[in-house]
């Protein structure tokens, strides 16, 4: 057994992920638990069943040396902490089913995923033992306690019968009381019902008549030993040895002839005199069965091949989700249907069909293993997802992208590979005051309208949002369609010289032609922005520019380099390096004739910043744009390495209506962090002539010409060079 | 065993109990079927409130640590209810080995329970009596025993006073036990409210009326159960909403904001 070091400085990458993991579920159980320990103690000890936790993992994946003990034990300790519940347990899967496969020390995830499930699984039933042992113990306590109450009232049956009924009726046990003959002189309603007689019956009768035949004499010796006392017959006895109660498992005879298995618990009831009065018993048949209540209502709440909750439990869930959604970030709620289930069902048969439904279920799990998410499947084909959004939530694009992402990886069933596709309808932020079932019908109303779109398609759910998001919704929404359908493209302008007129870059935009209209780069970034959708779409804007860029280099000589745009999230994308290296690689374009621009806003951000640093140490031209709108732009220029930055459009505009006192006074500030600047929305020789005054080297507008596909900006080449 | 008033209830009615529903909405199996269904149908008509119990009994924690922390040995926990998970005497005496606490309730069943689980601590003892009747709780041999009224002792009244309705004077009442206490003692009290949310509280009330319980809710304002205090000086931050009364971490506050302002905390020390 191999387990990587553990303990070796508090910096060192697993430490902290377990550090933080731990804190999570040590913060999410004290939400939902009532446990002993104070705030700092709960820390440590969940940063302890962590470390085991791993620890039980790594095992688990190491051959031949599986110990699910302790991960049950694990369990174990869960419940001693206090009163946990299911929803500690609940909470602890979550946390942990997707914090597990977190963890830097448990990558790649597919090779650990089944060690992991393995060791949650142990740990629930482990769990579960305890958690049934506590209960039991618990109930069993209260039996003692509640013949203890009747014994303490110092129980005088006619002079205090108040006080014992209600010791009696509140019991859902049997009890009953019985004369030192072995008369039954009172029962209670509960011991009525585990017989089948009514109480009036059951007074008078002897009790050793309605046990067993083969347990009469074990009880009849147990209350002589009862009656025993050690005082009387014995010089050194004394009142603690007197046996104060016997326990046994019993076998009572119903009015019907059948066999009531029951726990019973007898006790003797002392006078003031100390003297022997009556016995009391008490007979508890609940436990087990409230147990077994309990699992078949996990059973009920649950679909049984796939594991997930099923829509009863998902409504129910949807309905607390609802009243405590973080009112500005609100749920999501996804409601999913697999394509063309039927026709795999119909050529690969039933089973075939389920175990994709399985593997279905799998993948959506682990896209939305980050985050608080309930994940159900509905009837037959049809899954469900609560999303409780966070600040790291993805947008409703990128998750149903990421899915179908996940999905079309063909999976192999009998050495057929099989890859699906899911349309899905969305309910982006419900009102809270809605309905689970207005929520569902919602959801199921808008994955009808995606559905109508063909495959692999998805639609949002629009009533109650303003008109204006409804159109920004309904843009991003049809934008992947639009793209595949080659409505977008990639449009060329040029980037000028403000002094000789000479090309100097090549700008690449977006353009989207939507028949009757048309929308230029802003329109097309801005519900690419929303969805995230720009992610995708920005690389290949990035690589169609390049090809074509490295092409007119190639077949008509152009030297200018390829000036692109990012926006706000490209710039701080975690991947953008990786797309730019990809992009350059593919299409043999040098970097040193790539430069992009990222709005200066976003330098903000460390993320931006460090993709901005690595791009310009790998050769790729860095440029801000907007620039000259906020206060810290030229601190960032001058910070940063930068090639270029180009004067914001806003500020071009405000030039030409004659406000431009301090603007004059910019370029050469800017000029001294930046080697050069640019301006952008030029439209007359006027504007031109007075930023080149002002120490611009090149702008862009339509002045220079507005953007043209590829085919048509073969001219302007010509024409600059 | 004190032999004291407590009212016997209905005769032939299944009575749940204040302190096995509350048990179970903490999560505990120390109850019955009557207390469970109690325990559901008012968490129907309020859901969430199971994470009012759980901040309360938070809220039980913090406040021993803190008495403990001012230098509190003894405690008398009145209306104690059936011991579950954290109780004083095991929150004190971590603290502070030696700590001294006296357990009053008047549910037979909830005395019967603890009684079982102090066997053998010669440092806690339970009182069978009711908060109404103060002599008997203070005159209890546990109480003399167990108490030094010379010193300090940290009275709690957690989730209790409401229990107690207007004809019986609760000021009057803790202004009882406040002249028995010697300066420098301390009062913690957590009280049910209706000044931050009606609705739902009068169903919740209404289903505990009609469950024939022998005890009935009296919600009071923010005014009247700062009165309570009379006599004691109310230590930061005064009378707040439960889960707000110097919270330690997230899991000291509901996530329901209503949650947290269903129940005053305050903790006072007399002057």
């Amino acid at each position: 057994m191999s387990i990587p070091s553990q303990r070796q400085g508090a910096t060192s990458p697993p430490e902290r992920g377990r550090e933080l993991l731990a804190r999570k579920w040590s913060y999410l159980l004290s939400g939902a638990v009532v446990v002993a320990l104070d705030r700092n103690e709960l820390d440590r000890e969940m940063r302890d069943r962590l470390d085991d936790l791993c620890a039980a993992v790594h095992a688990e994946a190491s051959p031949g040396s599986p110990s699910p003990r302790s991960a049950e034990r694990i369990g174990e300790q869960l419940v001693a902490l206090g009163y946990v519940t299911e929803d500690g347990l609940r909470v602890t899967l979550d946390v942990l089913g997707k914090g597990l496969l977190g963890l830097p020390e448990f990558q790649p995830v597919e090779r650990h995923a089944q060690s992991v499930v393995a060791v949650l699984g142990a740990l629930s039933s482990g769990f579960l033992a305890a958690s049934r042992r506590a209960v039991f113990e618990q109930q069993e306590s209260m039996q003692l306690s509640l013949l203890k109450a009747v014994r303490d009232a110092q129980w005088n049956l006619k002079e205090s019968e108040a006080r014992f009924e209600e010791v009696v009726t509140s019991s859902a046990s049997g009890i009953l009381v019985v004369d030192l003959t072995g008369r039954i002189v009172r029962a209670n309603a509960a011991i009525g019902d585990i017989l089948g007689y009514t109480t009036e019956e059951l007074t008078g009768l002897g009790l050793l008549d309605l046990v067993h035949p083969a347990s009469v004499r074990g009880l009849g010796e147990a209350m002589l030993a009862l009656l025993d006392d050690p005082h009387e017959d014995a010089q050194g006895g004394s009142r603690a040895d007197r046996q104060e109660r016997v326990r046994q498992p019993q076998r009572l005879l119903r009015k019907d002839g059948d066999v009531a298995r029951i726990s019973l618990t007898m006790s003797l009831l002392r006078g003031a005199d100390d003297q022997p009065v009556h016995f009391v018993a008490v007979i508890e048949d609940g436990t087990e069965l409230m147990l077994l209540q309990s699992e078949l209502n996990r059973q009920a709440l649950h679909d049984v091949s796939t594991g997930l909750p099923n829509r009863q439990y998902f409504t129910t869930h949807l309905e607390s989700a609802l009243r405590r959604a973080d009112p500005v970030r609100g749920i999501s709620v996804f409601h999913l249907d697999v394509d063309a289930f039927g026709m795999v069902c119909n050529s690969l048969g039933r089973p075939t069909g389920e175990r994709l439904l399985v593997h279905v279920s799998q993948r959506l799990k682990a896209v939305l293993a980050r985050e608080k998410a309930m994940i159900a499947r509905f009837d037959g084909d049809e899954f469900a997802i609560l999303v409780e959004n966070a600040a790291g939530t993805p947008d409703v694009a990128t998750t149903v992208a990421e899915i179908n992402r996940e999905l079309a990886e063909p999976v192999y069933f009998d050495d057929r590979g099989l890859a699906v596709s899911v349309s899905v309808g969305v309910v982006r932020r419900p009102p809270s005051d809605w309905a689970p079932a207005e929520v569902m019908r919602a959801a199921e109303q808008a994955l009808r309208r995606a559905k109508a779109g063909g495959r692999g398609q998805w639609a949002l759910f629009h009533d109650g949002q303003d008109a204006d998001e409804r159109r920004a919704d309904a843009l991003a929404v049809a934008m992947p369609g639009a793209w595949e359908h080659g409505e977008i493209g990639v449009r060329y302008r040029p980037v000028v010289e403000l002094a000789g007129r000479a090309l100097v870059a090549v700008e690449a935009v977006l353009h989207w032609d939507r028949g009757d209209d048309s929308l230029d780069h802003a329109g097309c970034t801005a519900p690419a922005e929303r969805t995230g959708l720009i992610l995708p779409l920005g690389e290949w804007h990035l690589a169609t520019a390049c090809g074509q860029v490295r092409w007119w280099g190639q077949s008509a000589g152009l030297t200018a380099s390829l000036r692109v745009g990012l926006t706000r999230n490209q710039s701080r994308d975690g991947d953008l390096v990786r797309r730019v290296r990809r992009v350059l690689d593919d299409t043999g374009l040098p970097a040193s004739r790539l430069t992009v621009g990222m709005p200066v806003a976003v330098l903000a951000e460390p993320e931006a910043v460090d993709n901005l640093t690595v791009l310009a140490e790998l050769g790729v031209g860095t440029s801000l744009d907007d620039f000259g709108l906020g206060p810290d732009d030229l601190a960032v220029a001058a910070e940063l390495p930068i090639g270029s930055v180009r004067v914001a459009r806003r500020l071009v505009e405000r030039q030409a209506r004659g406000e431009a006192e301090h603007l004059a006074g910019l370029v050469p500030l800017a000029r001294r962090a930046a080697a050069r600047v640019l301006v952008d929305g030029l439209e007359t020789r006027e504007q031109a002539d007075w930023w080149r005054a002002a120490g611009v080297v090149a702008g862009t507008g339509p002045f220079f010409g507005d953007p043209l596909p590829a085919g048509a900006f073969h001219d302007p080449i010509e024409w600059y060079d | 065993m004190v032999q004291s008033e407590w009212i016997p209830s209905g005769v032939d009615i299944s009575v749940p109990s204040v302190a096995r529903t509350y048990d179970y909405m903490l999560g505990g199996a120390h109850n019955f079927a009557v207390d469970r269904a109690l325990g559901e149908r008012i968490e129907s008509t309020m859901p969430g409130l199971r994470n009012a119990a759980r901040v309360n009994r938070a809220f039980l924690g913090r406040v021993v640590r803190f008495m403990v922390d001012q230098g509190v040995r003894q405690f008398l926990d009145i209306g104690s209810g059936i011991p579950t998970v954290g109780n004083v005497h095991e929150v004190a005496q971590a603290a502070a080995p030696g700590c001294r606490v006296v357990y009053v309730d008047r549910d037979p069943v909830a005395v019967a329970h603890s009684d079982l689980m102090l066997a053998g601590n010669d440092d806690a003892a339970v009182v069978h009596a009711d908060m109404r009747d103060p002599d008997s709780i203070l005159g209890s041999d546990a109480a003399r025993r167990l108490l030094d009224f010379d010193q300090p002792i940290g009275v709690l009244m957690l989730l209790m006073l409401h229990w107690v309705p207007d004809e019986a004077d609760p000021r009057a009442l803790v202004a009882r036990y406040r002249d028995a206490l010697a300066p420098g003692s301390y009062l913690a009290v957590t009280h049910a409210t209706g000044d931050n949310q009606s609705d739902n509280l009068t169903e919740a009330t209404d289903a505990i009326k009609r469950s024939n319980s022998p005890d009935q809710v009296n919600l009071r304002s923010h005014a009247a159960i700062k009165e309570m205090f009379d006599g004691f000086e109310l230590v930061e931050p005064g009378l707040v909403g439960c889960g707000e009364w110097r919270p330690g971490g997230p899991g000291d506050i509901a996530s329901e904001p209503d949650m947290n302002m269903l129940v005053y905390a305050g903790v006072g020390r007399k002057v």
